[in-house]
Formats: structure tokens, sequence, C-alpha cells
């Protein structure tokens, strides 16, 4: 039986999609008249070729990076374990998850400036030091998805049952977890990582209080001195988090059925 | 000198006995069913055999050498699960290679093994494909091959077939023992499933509650059980309650009538019953014979048995008969003629034998 279409929620998706997309267009067509009476792409041509857009886009996709890279190390085997061998320990681990939601960001930030700029670590005191500092805030920031992400990979696979199959057919911990657990989980494991990093690269405040080239910093500067840049970066941007979003539609998609164990 | 023992193996999870003073010996090259209810310890036995369970005491030996503190990984011992656990990300040959693929193995050793190991279980076109890609039982075979693989000294497998459908189930069980014959490989089969471990095994263990209730051959275990719970456990028993006439003669009282039986222990104290299987019991009086009058109180239908349960003053006695196109097949309500000989049936006090 074919489904009938309720006018009312179509008229409620019409509403939703015009009060998202409006400002959008909007945004997009502000961005296209920066030179006075003809639409150009001249605010884009702006904003790329300004060495401090291309330096804070560098510094803040490499951090995104070492961010998606840290994450899985940490929590790959930590998720694992919890898993294997302390079931019990999940609750535990789900309410962790969730505090970077809870705590402020300025809150951490202050905390990891009080914490670690003093003596005895004084990492603020070298750049390398503040961009180890930084690069663990935005774990913690990215934290709730990459261990959701994780999560999910792991309920979809019987993990304990194929571990000891592993074992038993003699691999140690370190090749049950890189030859087995670690390729059934890529797509998990890929969607966090795009979440994550599209995290890192709007994010704001650890930048912003580190003094550090973030794209975040760089976009909330341009847009207290500037008129139409900061319109074409809000849909660099959009259009950036929507690249990943469709990287992620794209990589689970079909795929799925790779993901299930011979249950 | 038995290849594997368990030696005075117990096992407790916190407050809970699951094995309690395990002892088996089993031989090279032998076919050993673990068979009892859900959580009788046959599945942890087994847990403790491969390495993921560690025995709260007691030693498990494989060729002298004690096992006790090795890792699974260093076991090689070959595991079949009940839901098959092939790594998904693998090819069916990959998953085959895998075991000596860790073990580091040449490329060609390995090519040759997989190889040989899909013949064996006869899937060499679905080399290929993807565990997805397969039906369960054609899984379960992979899973075998497998666990072969690495060369195992000794094979596990937890009840490896409760997953499929009843055919697939039987040609499994053909093709494992087929299998396990050609190799000659010690086999440890854990399984709730009578008719699997009464057809496969050379010696069978039946555990209840943590404990060892009988060892023996498939035979032994259906015919002289050690105790009320494998005679009820494996297979159909009638178990009738009876009233002692001459205890050293083993004549005992069905109601109003007699019956002599052929082993009896001491009938003091305890309530006895009177122990004899169905298909022991034959239609129609025989002379010398124990025989029984009583009305027939239902007829089931099973195609190659027909299955009657006959009321004989108040006790209801099950008799199995093998249908025939030529069979009558006896009438509810009418009286009915049963007879047994005096050594097909035991007597019983509920203390282990």
């Amino acid at each position: 039986m074919k489904k009938k279409n309720n006018p009312w929620a179509i008229f409620w998706a019409v509403l939703a999609m015009l009060y998202f997309f409006v400002p959008m267009l909007g945004t997009f067509i502000f961005s296209l008249r920066m030179k006075r009476g003809v639409l150009s792409f001249l605010a884009y041509q702006s904003v790329l070729s300004d060495a401090n857009f291309l330096r804070s886009f560098r510094y803040s996709a490499t951090m995104g990076v070492v961010t998606v890279i840290v994450s899985v190390v940490l929590l790959l085997p930590s998720v694992y374990w919890i898993y294997i061998k302390a079931p019990k320990m999940k609750p535990v681990m789900e309410i962790i998850s969730i505090l970077p939601f809870v705590i402020p960001v300025i809150v951490l930030v202050f905390g990891l400036i009080r914490t670690f700029g003093r003596p005895p670590f004084q990492l603020t005191l070298s750049s390398f030091g503040t961009d180890v500092l930084i690069a663990a805030g935005y774990v913690i920031i990215s934290m709730p998805y990459m261990y959701r992400a994780i999560d999910v990979g792991m309920r979809s696979m019987d993990v304990r049952t194929l571990t000891e199959a592993a074992q038993n057919l003699g691999s140690n911990w370190f090749q049950v977890l890189t030859l087995v657990i670690l390729p059934n989980l890529r797509i998990a494991i890929l969607s966090g990582a795009l979440i994550c990093f599209a995290t890192v690269m709007g994010e704001l405040i650890l930048g912003d209080f580190l003094v550090r080239p973030a794209l975040g910093s760089y976009m909330a500067g341009v847009g207290r001195s500037k008129a139409y840049e900061p319109a074409a970066l809000a849909i660099i941007s959009y259009g950036l988090t929507w690249l990943c979003l469709g990287l992620i539609q794209y990589f689970s998609r079909g795929r799925s059925q790779q993901q299930l164990t011979g249950r | 000198m038995a290849q594997l023992e368990l030696i005075h193996i117990s096992k407790s999870f916190n407050e809970m006995t699951a094995v309690q003073d395990f002892n088996l010996a089993v031989e090279a090259g032998e076919f050993i069913s673990f068979l009892g209810p859900s959580g009788c310890g046959k599945t942890t036995t087994l847990r403790m055999v491969a390495g993921f369970e560690i025995p709260t005491s007691g030693v498990i030996q494989l060729d002298g050498m004690d096992l006790t503190p090795l890792p699974p990984n260093r076991r090689n011992m070959g595991m079949v699960f009940q839901s098959y656990a092939l790594f998904p990300n693998m090819t069916a040959a990959q998953n085959v290679g895998y075991g000596l693929r860790v073990a580091g193995k040449p490329r060609v050793e390995i090519e040759q093994r997989v190889n040989e190991m899909l013949d064996l279980i006869q899937m060499h076109d679905f080399a290929e494909r993807y565990p997805n890609q397969l039906s369960g039982g054609q899984q379960q075979r992979l899973a075998l091959a497998r666990a072969l693989a690495i060369k195992p000294r000794v094979l596990l497998l937890d009840e490896p077939l409760s997953a499929l459908d009843a055919k697939i189930r039987l040609e499994l069980r053909q093709e494992i023992r087929r299998i396990q014959r050609q190799l000659g490989i010690t086999t440890i089969y854990v399984t709730h499933d009578q008719e699997e471990a009464l057809s496969l095994s050379d010696r069978i263990v039946i555990m209840r509650r943590g404990v060892i209730e009988q060892v023996g051959t498939p035979q032994q275990i259906y015919n002289f059980p050690a105790s009320d719970f494998v005679a009820e456990f494996v297979g159909h028993i009638n178990l009738l309650p009876v009233e002692v006439v001459q205890a050293d003669a083993g004549v005992v009282r069905l109601g109003s009538q007699v019956v002599r039986a052929g082993q009896f222990g001491h009938l003091n104290g305890r309530p006895v019953r009177l122990a004899v299987r169905p298909e022991e019991l034959k239609a129609g009086s025989v002379e010398g014979a124990n025989n029984l009058t009583g009305m027939i109180e239902s007829v089931t239908y099973l195609g190659a048995i027909v299955r009657i349960r006959v009321d004989v003053d108040g006790q209801l006695v099950s008799l199995d008969m093998f249908n025939e196109r030529s069979l009558e097949i006896p009438v509810v309500g009418q009286p009915f003629h049963v007879n047994f000989p005096v050594e097909a049936c035991w007597l019983t006090n509920g203390v282990k034998n």
C-alpha cells in the first residue's frame, strides 16, 4: 500500500527548509555583492588569496588530522577493552563521553591554561607546547562523537567471539586489534573521524584563548573587521561541513553488509 | 597415556560454582562429547581447555605438559563457535589462512594449506566469497576448516550445529565425523542435543550442575545409565513407582501386577522405581517375560514409530512400536497387553549406582 502524503507534513517540511535555507541563500547572495551592482566571486577571491586564511586553514586542518589520530589511538583500545574485559564500566564511559557537552569549552580552556601553563608543565611557553595543549582540548571536545561512532561499530559485531576466535588461532592482542577489530570498524571510525575533523575546523574558543592561528579565530577576526568576506567564509565552512557529511554518507552506504558478522 | 587430561578441575564465578572436581582423560584421536542441560558447565569446561577461562583449581595437561598457565593464543587448539565467528572483513580463503598468517608462515605454504582445507570441506569454489555471501552451513564448514588449518592438537566444538536448521545439521554432523576420522584429531564436542552426542561420540560425558554424572560409550550411557538423571536425560524412559515384594529377588508390584527386574541394588529405605525404555515393551503377552495389562490412554503417530501410553493400574506406561504398513493402530480406551523381558528393566531408588 502506498503511503499517502499528508499535506500538513509537507507544509511543515517546507517551512523548516525555508527556515534553514533562506538565511543561507541570503548569506550567499550577500557574499556575491562585494562589487557594487554586479554579482561576483570577488569576496571568495579575497578570502582565498589571504595568506592568513591559508595559514589558519592549514593549521586547523593539521590539528583536525592530529585530533582524529589521537582520538582513535586513545578511544579504540579503551572502548574495546570495556567491551571485552569490563562491560560493567560501560555506563561510566557513557557519562564521561558526554561530559564535554555539559562542561563549557571556556571552562575547559581555563582549566587547561591554569593547570598546564604553570610550572612544572609550562606548556604555553612554546608554540609546540601550546599545540599539544590545543590538540588535547580538541580530542576532549570531539570525544562524544568519536566514542559514539566506535561504540555503534562495536555493537554491530560480536566483538567478544571474534576476539576469541582470533586468539584461538594464535593472534596476540595487537594482531586481534589491527587485523580483526580495526578493519571491521573501518566505516564507523571513518564517520567518527569526519565529524571530529569538522568539529575542529569550526572550533573558536580553544584557538582564541590559546592564541593559535585556528580557522575559527580567523573567521571571527574577519567578521569583526570586514563585511563581505565573512559571508563568503561562512559559505565555505558550510560547504566543508557538508562535504564531510556527504563523505560519511558515501562510505557508509551499501557497505553496511560487510559490517555484519556471520551470525 | 592420555593425550589430554583434566585433573580435579573446578571453576567458580563469584559465589556460583560452574564446574566442580571435573576429571577426564581423553585418548589421542578420541571423539568426546560433553552433554547436559544448559547451565551444566559443559561450555565452561570447554572454554577452560581453550584457555578462555582459568580454572579456580585443578590442572589441564596436554601430552603431559601443564596447559593451565598458557594464554589461548599459545595452546594450539582449534575452536569452532556456535555463532561461526568468521571474520567479516576477510574472504573464505583469508579466513582459513588467518591462523597461518599470524604465525608468520610463508605465503606459498599458506596458499597450499588453504587449498587443502577448502578441498577437505568441498568449498573450493567459494574461496573468494565473504562470510555474508555464504549460507549458515557453509559458514560453519568454513569455521571448521579455519580451526583445522593451524593443525591444532585438539579440536574443540562449542554447539557448532545449534544455529542451523535440521537438515543441514544432520549433513554437517556426518561431515564433522568424516573429517575427524580422516584426520584422526582428538575432539571435544559440546552439545545439549543427545542425538548428536549419541551418533558422533566415542565416549560421552554427561554433566549436571557442574558435576560429571557419567562417562561412557553411547551404548553404556543409553543402556546402563548411572543415575536416574542420565536415564531420563538421554532418550525416553518409563520410571514407575513400585512396591517391593521380594527385595533379594527383585520382585516388585506395579499396582496389582507383579514384575521381576533383571538388575537391582539395595532396595531398602527409599521409594523404589522400575525403569524400562519404551522400545523394550512389546504388545501382547509372552510366557516367562513380565506381562502387564492396562487400558490405552493415548496413541501418538510419529511416522517411523508409534508411541502408545497404557494406563496400568493408574500408572502411565509408554511403549514404542515400529511403524509398518500393515500395522493396526490401537484404539484409545481399549484393553491392552504389554510384555518386556526381565533383563530389559531395572530397579532404582534414586541413589547413583
